[in-house]
């Protein structure tokens, strides 16, 4: 019927809302309600790829992707590519959603939201946003191969920022819980506290130093630490970037390449926020491990990547009706044995930076630069001064090599991976980790 | 589109709504995608979709779909957010029928009507641009084209209707023998006038000349940026005070300060959503509001922020037609058009006798949007020595904060670049502190 090689379809249908408070007032509302479909298909070695929005004929759609493919093969023959063959997918262990959201009038979630925003207002906050986001979905897969696989997913959480301003100054604090859950991630987190929390920590930034920039020993706290592990690691073990040659872990499986403290961890079958059953090609989830006590174990795939390279696939994603990517989704470095007041009497001198305001890395050329949210000055091994607008910047295989304590308090944050200008649902996660030398770049 | 428009206002209307507002997009976009030296494949994305805004008592309610069978429970979603919220007292009303501006520039009959064969053609000529220098990969890479609509109808009577299109490139490169050193380039236009074989060109000539990097000390110094790192500072550290919406809410360093001055006194900027071919233009913005130019920053002195009709109506001004939206999926908020640095040009690099060059910068979007203040990776940088570009350095931190860079500005080059909805050329910076 369609002279291709091979084709798959994705089906996404679902509903999503959200909820922004600003200064304690509904500022937005949104309902959303959507349905989609996603077609690659494969011919010799060029994929054509067709998405459409809302009633589509599902046949038309694959030939039109079939027809850009075999246009592509005519016009320009590449090398051919080979999708690895997999097995038909199973749902297993799916998290249970104790309180539908769709359960919950939009009145009470209104309410609950102003309550919450209520607890970040206080003393010097100029400002405060609350942000409560639902959705429910479910994903029909289906394969030339004959794969096929279903699942439905919801996810609930609420985001919470809080401004602090004196004298012409402002900084901000923030406070966010997404997962793969219902209604019950209330139950789950004291959204109240997390405010409270958010709108002390904008306050004190207001003394907050700036910092002084150099080379020095520092710790990085959990969630800095699990932006690193993620941005830095992860990035550079996707298997796309590899065979693109922009990866500086091209060629380096099965040598050390990190202290042998550090083991890190992509595993999509956690029921944290970037959880899923099988991923976007129909792979079977499965906890991968990038690297084990220093040595690099394993990159991430695609079906495409892994015929090629050989590995196993299940961590390709895409965004809604988008083509699938190859990424990560609870990506984590696993605990190790350090305290953190064992790391504060080791380290002596130097910097805590703590939190995250995002990051950027070059995978190709192995340099990363993150911001803090704060730091603290460590003086003989005290957390003395507060610092802002700090960051931290160096070699992603310097930094690997230069871990010298890893801690055992491994805590996970969720938030939004973009690439290929994709957002998806991922988590991050770390104990504290002590860096014996990193730039810190500050004002 | 007219028919499903009146429907959902009508609908809208029937179940409660004082007014509403509905914005129709369909659009089809073609691209083509490099790996590695090689035409990966192509893709045709084909979205359409309808946002409705349903206004109750000054409570602005919204629902988006993409199914148009559901129509009518869109429209009654729309008006059940807006039930549920209070009262709005600032809210005004939704904009009215009024004079739309003529444009040109936007609609480019090749680019709608362009086939496959040509996009593939675009692409090869990145690839071959790139080629031209030796060892150099192109490790990812696009084309695309894009032809769109969108009809903005509301019940005060605006009814806008607009077709345009557009057409882009980029190119990343990284060297494959020698010191690991990457660059890119990208352009993007209304029109089919890009050189892709340049974007190629451009992107690989400056990943070989950033081989053989040097380190350098921390100093302050003058700094020249390339249109891409200025830019990005900008739109990250700079824009978020403008807005409006972050001026009402106390989130701007910017509040209070209209007369002053707040910049070097040749610099101006503007926002304009007239300019020809730009990637802003429109007669209109995103909620049917006339198009227009709005002066930010005149000689240094900073003169107005940028509105949409909602926190225009709170200040009790005019929009200045600054009224974004990302797609059907999402209500308007404040965003710019066509945003301009002018600053008197001239031979920037001739003119300096010791610095630094930036081409690009990581990590902008972590700058304060409110102090301004950021901290970014420098890439692609190189020494400025006696009036010519020196070595490449090999990582350097760029620290400073953006009400100071526009203070400090003392001169801007002659390679004026559209980096999106930003038109600017590269500008220099006095004193400012970096970290090799």
């Amino acid at each position: 019927m369609h002279s291709v090689d091979f084709f798959d379809t994705r089906i996404i249908e679902g509903t999503s809302t959200a909820i922004v408070l600003d200064n304690g007032r509904v500022e937005q509302i949104s309902v959303n309600s959507t349905k989609g479909a996603a077609v690659r298909a494969l011919k010799g070695g060029s994929w054509g790829f067709t998405s459409a929005d809302g009633d589509f004929d599902i046949e038309k759609a694959i030939r039109a992707a079939s027809e850009l493919a075999v246009g592509m093969d005519e016009r320009s023959p590449q090398e051919k590519v080979i999708v690895k063959e997999i097995a038909t997918p199973r749902v297993q262990n799916p998290p249970k959603v104790t309180k539908n959201p769709l359960d919950i009038s939009l009145e009470e979630k209104v309410q609950n939201l102003k309550e919450i925003g209520k607890h970040a207002d206080m003393n010097s906050i100029s400002s405060t946003s609350a942000v409560y986001r639902e959705s429910s979905y479910r994903m029909l897969y289906s394969d030339s191969t004959g794969v096929e696989g279903e699942y439905e997913v919801v996810r609930t959480g609420f985001a919470i920022s809080a401004v602090a301003s004196r004298n012409g100054i402002y900084q901000a604090g923030r406070e966010s819980r997404f997962g793969v859950n219902g209604y019950e991630i209330f139950d789950k987190f004291n959204a109240n506290e997390l405010a409270e929390d958010a709108a002390r920590n904008a306050i004190k930034l207001l003394d907050a130093k700036p910092a002084k920039g150099g080379n020095m020993p520092v710790i990085l706290d959990p969630e800095l630490a699990g932006v690193f592990a993620h941005e830095a690691v992860g990035h550079a073990s996707e298997a796309d970037l590899i065979l693109e040659g922009s990866s500086v872990l091209e060629n380096r499986l099965g040598e050390n390449i990190a202290s042998p403290l550090i083991t890190i961890i992509d595993d999509p079958t956690l029921h944290e926020y970037g959880h899923f059953p099988f991923d976007d090609e129909g792979s079977q989830s499965e906890k991968t491990t990038i690297i084990e006590n220093g040595t690099l174990k394993s990159y991430l795939h695609s079906r495409e990547t892994a015929a090629k390279l050989g590995g196993k696939p299940g961590h390709c994603r895409a965004q809604g009706y988008s083509h699938p990517v190859v990424r990560m989704s609870n990506t984590y470095i696993e605990n190790g044995n350090s305290r953190f007041e064992e790391m504060l009497e080791e380290i002596g001198n130097g910097i805590y930076l703590s939190g995250s305001r995002g990051g950027q890395v070059n995978t190709g050329e192995g340099v990363f630069q993150f911001n803090a949210e704060k730091g603290y000055l460590i003086e003989n091994g005290e957390l003395t001064t507060l610092l802002r607008d700090v960051s931290l910047s160096g070699k992603i295989l310097e930094i690997l090599n230069n871990v010298n304590m890893v801690g055992n308090d491994l805590t996970m944050n969720s938030g939004r991976c973009g690439k290929e200008g994709q957002l998806v649902p991922v988590t991050d996660g770390s104990p504290h980790l002590m860096i014996s030398r990193a730039m810190v770049g500050g004002a | 589109m007219y028919e499903i428009a009146e429907k959902a206002l009508k609908a809208s209307m029937r179940f409660g709504a004082n007014e509403a507002e509905v914005y129709i997009m369909e659009s089809q976009k073609t691209s083509v995608n490099i790996k590695k030296n090689l035409i990966e494949g192509a893709k045709e994305n084909i979205a359409a979709g309808i946002g409705i805004r349903a206004i109750v008592n000054g409570a602005v309610g919204f629902a988006s779909t993409n199914v148009m069978s559901l129509i009518d429970d869109t429209a009654k979603s729309a008006v059940s957010s807006a039930m549920a919220q209070e009262d709005d007292p600032d809210w005004k009303a939704l904009p009215s029928n009024q004079k739309y501006p003529s444009v040109s520039g936007i609609m480019d009959k090749e680019i709608k009507d362009m086939q496959l064969d040509e996009c593939i053609s675009h692409a090869v000529e990145m690839i071959g641009g790139a080629s031209t220098t030796p060892d150099i990969i192109v490790t990812s890479g696009s084309f695309s084209r894009s032809h769109g609509k969108r009809l903005i109808m509301n019940t005060n009577g605006v009814e806008v209707l607009e077709e345009g299109t557009g057409v882009s490139g980029f190119a990343d490169v990284i060297t494959s023998s020698g010191e690991t050193s990457t660059a890119y380039d990208f352009a993007i236009s209304r029109n089919n006038d890009i050189d892709f074989g340049a974007i190629g060109r451009n992107a690989a000539e400056l990943a070989k000349r950033s081989q053989g990097t040097i380190s350098i000390e921390p100093c302050r110094t003058e700094v020249i940026m390339h249109p891409f790192a200025i830019s990005d500072l900008i739109e990250n550290a700079f824009m978020p005070s403008i807005d409006a919406d972050n001026v009402q809410k106390g989130r701007s360093s910017l509040t209070g300060k209209i007369g002053e001055a707040i910049a070097n006194e040749r610099l101006s900027i503007y926002d304009s959503g007239l300019l020809e071919g730009g990637i802003g233009t429109g007669i209109a913005d995103e909620e049917g509001v006339a198009s227009q130019h709005t002066t930010i920053i005149n000689k240094g002195t900073f003169e107005s922020y940028l509105y949409d009709t909602y926190t225009a109506g709170k200040d009790d001004v005019k929009s200045t037609g600054n009224a974004s939206r990302n797609s059907y999926l999402s209500t308007p908020s404040v965003g710019s058009r066509n945003f301009v640095l002018d600053y008197p040009q001239s031979d920037l690099i001739a003119d300096t006798d010791n610095g630094i060059y930036v081409n690009t910068v990581i990590g902008a979007h972590t700058a304060n949007g409110i102090s301004g203040d950021f901290s970014v990776e420098a890439r692609n940088a190189f020494t400025i020595k006696n009036g010519s570009l020196g070595r490449p350095i090999k990582s350097l931190m760029i620290s400073g904060n953006i009400f100071e860079i526009l203070r400090n500005i003392n001169g801007s080059g002659n390679d004026v670049r559209n980096v999106g909805g930003t038109i600017t050329s590269s500008v220099r910076v006095a004193d400012m502190s970096v970290v090799g």
